[in-house]
């Protein structure tokens, strides 16, 4: 095949069931030449089965698998140009550093010297030479967390996956790690394909975000798209700081929608849809403040709590009927509610965001849990 | 109380009666057929003066001699075939059978001929083995022998396939132990570095059960080479190992000669398990 690879990764209508129990249903994914995506979402969404899918961990139902150009659906691990990073790092116990660093490289039948030349000059560039006759067992977190990493890179994979790579450090070195990991991914130039739960990693990583919800991808996109811009109510309800409202299609207004709930009725843009129908919108918390002239929509509320971050500070709201809602300000300014105290609130009808998808997809959601899937 | 505490002087007060129990029973035991082994002059008496006569009389018979190696050479035997029937057995059921009830099931019926005595599974063995035997007519029956095999009993093979059948247990117990500790992150992470399932089990799967392998390995080596009662049953009196010499010796009123070989079995013993454990630190099984 003479094309050339535009995409590292080319996922299409993946699907896998265990037994009666979907776990991922139709999911495509495009990923480009040294892209950092994060699949992001709640235990049992899936995320996880499709990074193994890729890996090529577990066999697909349905669907493709294309590996820098290259179809790879049927094929096994050790033929995919991949390396992966484990949650839990799976370093060999009874293999040195040097030893387990070199694995991938005497998998590849590369002379002795070479590969002695290539691990050195690795433990080098992972600061992790003094480690290189040491075994896992007398390693700190973090230093496994190197060496599982700088095995997966030695071979120079097309794409690295990593399975909630940092989840079993200590949350003090986390975020260095993180720091760590994206320069290294920017330097190298190799696909990332990250899979987490926390969306502060996600968000702060990714250049792409995929939020997974029940084996389907709710949305992806840039992470300022998928903050501000949510395209269902998981997604609005899911990622922080965003306050959700259903209801239903009242009429049109210059241009704009009115949708009414239980809530009350709101001002929102959006094409026009067909009056009676359900909508939801969501709006972010830092975009709501005290009731302003500027304001399209307003609630009233009573002040529950108040949550001091250094730089926000986040008011807890109920309104009437019991929900409640966040409300964001810089940190810096003096507190306007104090708790118990009530207030009207209000925010512009442009910075509503109306849902592309109004109701869940699956009403189970909240009664039933999210079963979690490890394959074994 | 001050018991729990490690350098509690009271806690060697629990220690006591096993060591009593362990002196009387073993060590003042082993320490007499030593004693008695080097027993020179004709007389049995402890006033007998020491001396090594009785080993030079042993290794100066060829047959004795030839007896010794046969008896190792029929351990290792014993030790490859149990190791590798032992090893594939585990690694199903660990590693092929996926439900926990069927793993239940088969551990059991592979496990349950072991509820009884060493001794009544040899003797069980022989209705097997006879010319007249299960085998025999099996093989009659489905055409695939046209007259009895007389080998089975009383004979070699015979000794084998019952001593492999009594032992096999032993070689897998400890790699279903080792193989059931393995991570499956572990291989899936070798199969992600380019290593093929073969690689995977040379690289990964065996090095770690190597301590259940050797551990099994010791336990065969030393059952086999202990075996008088499998090898006298089916063996009939045509052929004998060392620990047969023992008895024969004993019966022949040769108590000293008896010593001699009870010594040199133990001496064998002594080495095996020593080399097993410079392979392998047992004592830091299960510490990763």
């Amino acid at each position: 095949m003479d094309r050339l690879p535009q995409l590292d990764l080319e996922i299409r209508s993946l699907r896998k069931r265990y037994g009666g129990f979907t776990a991922v249903d139709g999911v495509s994914l495009q990923v480009g030449k040294g892209q950092f995506v994060c699949l992001l979402g709640p235990s049992g969404c899936g995320k996880t089965t499709t990074l193994r899918c890729v890996a090529g961990l577990e066999e697909p139902d349905g669907g493709d698998i294309l590996i820098g150009g290259r179809e790879v659906t049927r094929d096994p691990p050790w033929r995919r140009d991949i390396a992966m990073m484990f949650q839990d790092f799976a370093l060999f116990p009874h293999m040195t550093v040097a030893r387990q660093v070199g694995f991938g490289l005497e998998m590849l039948r590369k002379p002795r010297a070479e590969i002695a030349a290539r691990v050195a000059e690795v433990l080098a560039a992972f600061e992790i030479t003094a480690l290189a006759d040491r075994k896992p067992a007398s390693l700190s977190g973090g230093q496994r967390q190197r060496v599982a990493l700088a095995r997966a890179m030695i071979t120079e994979p097309r794409i690295l996956l990593l399975d909630e790579p940092i989840g079993a450090l200590d949350y003090s070195l986390r975020e260095t790690v993180m720091i760590e990991l994206k320069q290294l991914q920017r330097r190298v130039g190799i696909s990332f394909i990250w899979v987490t739960h926390d969306q502060n990693e996600a968000f702060s990583l990714g250049d792409h975000v995929v939020v997974m919800n029940h084996a389907r991808i709710e949305q992806q996109g840039a992470p300022e798209d998928i903050l501000h811009r949510p395209r269902t109510p998981f997604v609005a309800g899911f990622v922080q700081g965003n306050n959700s409202f259903h209801g239903r299609i009242a009429g049109a207004e210059g241009g704009m929608l009115r949708i009414a709930g239980e809530a009350g009725s709101f001002l929102v843009p959006g094409a026009s849809r067909a009056p009676g129908s359900a909508a939801s919108f969501s709006v972010r918390a830092e975009r709501i403040g005290p009731a302003a002239a500027a304001h399209a929509n307003r609630l009233a509320v009573r002040c529950v709590t108040v949550e001091y971050f250094g730089s926000i500070r986040r008011y807890i709201l109920e309104r009437a009927g019991g929900a409640l809602l966040k409300l964001d300000q810089f940190g810096a300014e003096p507190a306007w509610l104090r708790q118990g105290e009530a207030a009207e609130i209000g925010w512009a009808a442009e910075d509503c965001v109306l849902h592309a998808v109004p109701e869940e997809a699956a009403p189970a959601s909240s009664a039933a849990p999210a079963r979690e899937v490890v394959p074994a | 109380m001050s018991s729990i505490r490690p350098g509690s002087p009271a806690a060697y007060w629990l220690a006591l009666p096993a060591t009593l129990w362990m002196m009387a029973a073993v060590v003042v035991p082993v320490g007499m057929i030593v004693w008695v082994s080097f027993w020179g002059g004709r007389a049995f008496s402890p006033d007998s003066p020491l001396s090594l006569d009785n080993y030079q009389r042993f290794f100066a018979n060829r047959t004795y001699l030839a007896l010794v190696l046969e008896t190792l050479r029929h351990t290792a035997t014993m030790m490859l075939i149990c190791g590798v029937l032992g090893y594939c057995i585990a690694y199903f059921l660990v590693v092929k059978v996926r439900s926990p009830g069927w793993r239940t099931v088969l551990f059991l019926a592979f496990v349950i001929p072991f509820w009884t005595s060493a001794l009544i599974r040899a003797i069980a063995w022989v209705p097997f083995l006879g010319v007249n035997g299960v085998i025999n007519q099996a093989l009659l029956a489905t055409g695939l022998a046209e007259k009895p095999v007389e080998v089975f009993l009383y004979s070699r093979t015979g000794i084998s396939m019952a001593q492999v059948s009594l032992y096999t247990l032993m070689a897998s117990g400890p790699v279903v132990y080792m193989l059931a500790q393995i991570p499956p992150a572990l291989l899936e992470a070798a199969m992600t570095l380019k290593a093929e399932p073969v690689t995977v089990f040379r690289r990964v799967i065996f090095p770690l059960t190597l301590p259940g392998v050797v551990i099994g390995q010791v336990l065969v080596f030393l059952n086999v080479m202990a075996d008088f009662a499998t090898v006298q049953t089916i063996g009939g009196n045509k052929i004998a190992l060392l620990p047969n010499l023992v008895i024969n010796f004993y019966e022949g009123a040769q108590i000293r000669a008896a010593a001699v070989v009870a010594v040199l079995l133990m001496l064998c013993m002594l080495a095996g398990v020593a080399a097993a454990l410079r392979v392998v630190d047992v004592r830091r099984l299960g510490a990763t």
